[in-house]
């Protein structure tokens, strides 16, 4: 409802609401990873063999396909980005890299699924060791965010055609992909520091 | 711009389910209110129990062992998370940010709205973790390892059973209050950024909106750590994981770092916002401009940069590398200065001013006062040497409530005695308030001076009776200990003047006073109470915020949205 405001806000901004916020809550996603890994380092130094003896080993070669998996997703989205963005028309325009994205996204969880349930019959489980207990904790609170990645890249996929304006579209594409960039940026450390190193 | 305020309200979409920055203020500040209470009660038991130990408590009955340590742990929890975060940063964020730069809401109103569910939900978990088998958790707020791991004991515990324990609803009820803090501290920094009134430059945003955004900031930087270390506490307990199991190559000291990493910073997340206050407070009752506006804003970002370099002096005695400690004794150190120099400014902005004591600058005057004790043993024991000494003693327990219960209480009422006329449209008995204040500040030292020397005699925070330690247990500590406890009681009784005040203030009619102190900065434009939407208009600002004894100026102060010459006597 218009209630005659003489002077609108200041219509130059660096940035949406939705930018910044999104800026905000990644710092403190990456804070938190931070406390994560700093965490598992310090324990892991402390420790004298890592892994420790009689735990079972880490499939790095699968998982090194899923990183792949993982890395294409965010690829296809950024392609998604620029072809929505680039066609100048509202409506009909195809989501289809978006649900690429998603479908890699989903993939990816559920080749880490079936990891973790061979694992698990291995005998490598919360409490079998500290070593399993960082996996389980590091790798499944990472997991936990690809999964809310995933509903954010389905909310964005289920509300963009709602859309009117082409500025509103692009930037609810902006902040849903920051969220989606930060999961997949996050995954090279932690496989690089928990099933490489 | 479009405000969806101006249509008719049903009660609950006007006072419960709102998404008005104003109304979600009031909920979080009446919450904080109410756990207030709570805290107090806990406090009274235990504080009774150390007087009179073994004796029957009114309005209690007798208190275990086992009781006394859960009530002294929720205590500090609710004091800290439960009554500081959403009184202080919550609240006054949600009532001033918007009307202060200038705006109609927040920027996520919905997200708003939000976060105050959550945090009644996470008070929710913490109150009923005190009826589950076992009472609430007991292993002091600071909830270390082992006591607080349960899953040393049992290497793969039952998942629910252990859940529903007072010490898994502790931690799980810390986590969402985070949460429910993050996403305010999100709305107030984005808000700040993105929706200021045309004219309202960095450089003229109120300081108490400066403060609350930096300690947004801190608390974004910090909580990160402290959420993991909490996934990984709680997994030790539900899942049997171990990370704080030496036996197991876990590492104890390992929550230390991460609690501490985020809980030193907390305490100046509550500081802030409340010395925010006083930056409002003095220049409106001093008649002068703030006293160096931009260098209390760099003081106030070199803290936030410091305040993450600290954490590890709570460790001292833990075990910690010495050359740690000393590095850490120093940046302890270092970091009164900055707050050393905003007192300073403060005390400059007085000088010479013409002084209104009236009831908020009393509590503001009061607040300093009170700091200067809580600030200057915070010198001693930020010193490894003294503190291996003092460590865990009453003395820290005085340190700590000389900064806290100004900060927290003092500040709050500055606030609420300095506020309340605009954000109800009705005013506070003066000489209740007066009373009020008196009496707190009276009963205040009453209750936390003594402690130092019961400290310093080597007493122990985490006994429950004393009687059985006649060699630290002697007079006149005794006597110590039962002045505290009167004082106490008296210092909880104190503040039913302040409810009968609240109280009888809103049985009168209203009188809707737009600005009753002559202040300068833009809330006071608005009608009282300010209306959803808050503006008829959005006010343009020509000016800083603290223009009083303008030379030159028509008027005593300029507010910040009156155009006239000379249109600003500092150079912003």
């Amino acid at each position: 409802m218009q209630t005659g405001f003489t002077v609108p806000l200041p219509e130059k901004r660096i940035a949406s609401n939705g930018v910044f916020g999104m800026i905000f809550v990644l710092a403190t996603e990456a804070m938190f990873f931070a406390g994560l890994i700093s965490a598992y380092m310090v324990n892991r130094a402390n420790v004298m063999m890592w892994p420790p003896a009689g735990q079972p080993r880490l499939p790095v070669e699968a998982t090194a396909l899923n990183t792949i998996v993982l890395l294409a997703s965010a690829y296809t989205l950024y392609r998604f980005r620029q072809k929505y963005m680039a066609d100048g028309s509202v409506q009909g325009k195809s989501t289809s890299m978006l649900i690429t994205s998603i479908a890699l996204g989903v993939i990816f969880l559920a080749v880490q699924g079936s990891e973790w349930l061979r694992l698990i019959s291995f005998g490598l489980t919360t409490h079998s060791s500290i070593y399993g207990a960082f996996f389980y904790t590091l790798i499944g609170l990472h997991g936990v965010h690809v999964l809310a990645g995933i509903l954010i890249l389905l909310y964005l996929w289920y509300t963009i055609k709602g859309l009117k304006s082409h500025e509103d579209a692009g930037n609810r594409i902006a902040v849903c992909s920051m969220y989606w960039y930060f999961v997949v940026a996050v995954w090279p450390v932690l496989y690089y520091l928990v099933y490489l190193s | 711009m479009e405000i969806s305020a101006t249509h008719p309200q049903s009660f609950w979409s006007k006072y419960v389910f709102s998404t008005d920055h104003k109304v979600i203020g009031a909920q979080y500040t009446l919450m904080g209110c109410i756990m207030a209470g709570v805290g107090g009660y806990l406090a009274y038991v235990f504080r009774y129990n150390l007087a009179f130990p073994n004796a029957y408590i009114p309005l209690f009955g007798s208190l275990s062992a086992q009781q006394y340590n859960s009530f002294v742990t929720i205590h500090g929890m609710i004091m800290v998370f439960w009554v500081g975060m959403p009184v202080l940063l919550s609240g006054l964020g949600n009532f001033l940010i918007p009307l202060m730069i200038g705006t109609d809401d927040m920027a996520f109103p919905t997200l708003n709205m939000l976060s105050f569910w959550i945090f009644l939900f996470s008070a929710i978990v913490l109150l009923s973790s005190f009826f589950v088998p076992g009472g609430a958790f007991g292993g002091g707020w600071t909830m270390y390892p082992p006591l607080s791991a349960g899953g040393y004991l049992n290497h793969n515990p039952e998942f629910f059973k252990a859940l529903f324990s007072g010490t898994s609803m502790l931690i799980l009820a810390v986590a969402l209050e985070l949460v429910s803090m993050l996403m305010g501290g999100i709305n107030f920094l984005v808000t700040t950024i993105n929706k200021r009134a045309k004219g309202m430059t960095i450089m003229r945003i109120p300081i108490v909106v400066w403060f609350i955004d930096i300690a947004a900031v801190i608390f974004m930087f910090s909580v990160g750590p402290l959420v993991a270390g909490a996934f990984m506490l709680l997994f030790d307990n539900v899942l049997g994981t171990g990370f704080f199991d030496p036996a197991r190559g876990g590492d104890p000291m390992l929550w230390e770092h991460l609690f501490w990493f985020f809980g030193h910073p907390e305490v100046y997340v509550l500081l802030l916002p409340s010395l925010g206050v006083l930056g409002e407070v003095f220049p409106v009752f001093s008649r002068k401009p703030l006293f160096g506006y931009k260098p209390i804003i760099y003081l106030a970002l070199i803290s936030a940069f410091l305040s993450v370099l600290v954490w590890a002096h709570h460790q001292f005695v833990a075990g910690i590398d010495p050359r740690m400690a000393t590095f850490f004794s120093i940046g302890t150190i270092l970091i009164s200065i900055p707050f050393a120099g905003m007192f300073l400014s403060f005390m400059a902005t007085m000088w010479n001013g013409t002084i209104r004591l009236t009831v908020p600058m009393l509590w503001a005057v009061g607040f300093v006062g009170l700091f200067l004790i809580g600030g200057l043993t915070g010198l001693y024991l930020g010193s490894n040497t003294f503190d291996i000494y003092a460590h865990d003693t009453y003395f820290v327990i005085a340190h700590f409530h000389y900064t806290l219960f100004p900060d927290i209480f003092f500040g709050f009422f500055a606030a609420v005695y300095f506020w309340f006329p605009k954000f109800t449209g009705r005013s506070l008995n003066k000489t209740l308030g007066k009373l009020h204040f008196w009496l707190t500040f009276l009963f205040f030292n009453g209750t936390f001076f003594l402690l130092f020397f019961n400290g310093l005699a080597g007493q122990h925070r985490r006994i429950n009776d004393y009687s059985y330690f006649s060699l630290v247990m002697k007079e006149p500590y005794i006597t110590f200990e039962k002045i505290c406890t009167i004082s106490a009681i008296a210092l909880i009784l104190s503040q039913f003047i302040f409810i009968y005040n609240v109280v009888v203030s809103f049985a009168k009619a209203k009188q809707g006073v737009k600005n009753p102190w002559e202040s300068a900065t833009l809330e006071w434009l608005a009608e009282s109470p300010p209306p959803h939407g808050n503006f008829k208009e959005y006010p343009v600002v020509y000016r800083g915020p603290y223009e009083y004894s303008l030379p030159g100026a028509s008027q005593d102060y300029l507010p910040q949205n009156i155009q006239e010459e000379p249109v600003t006597n500092t150079k912003n």
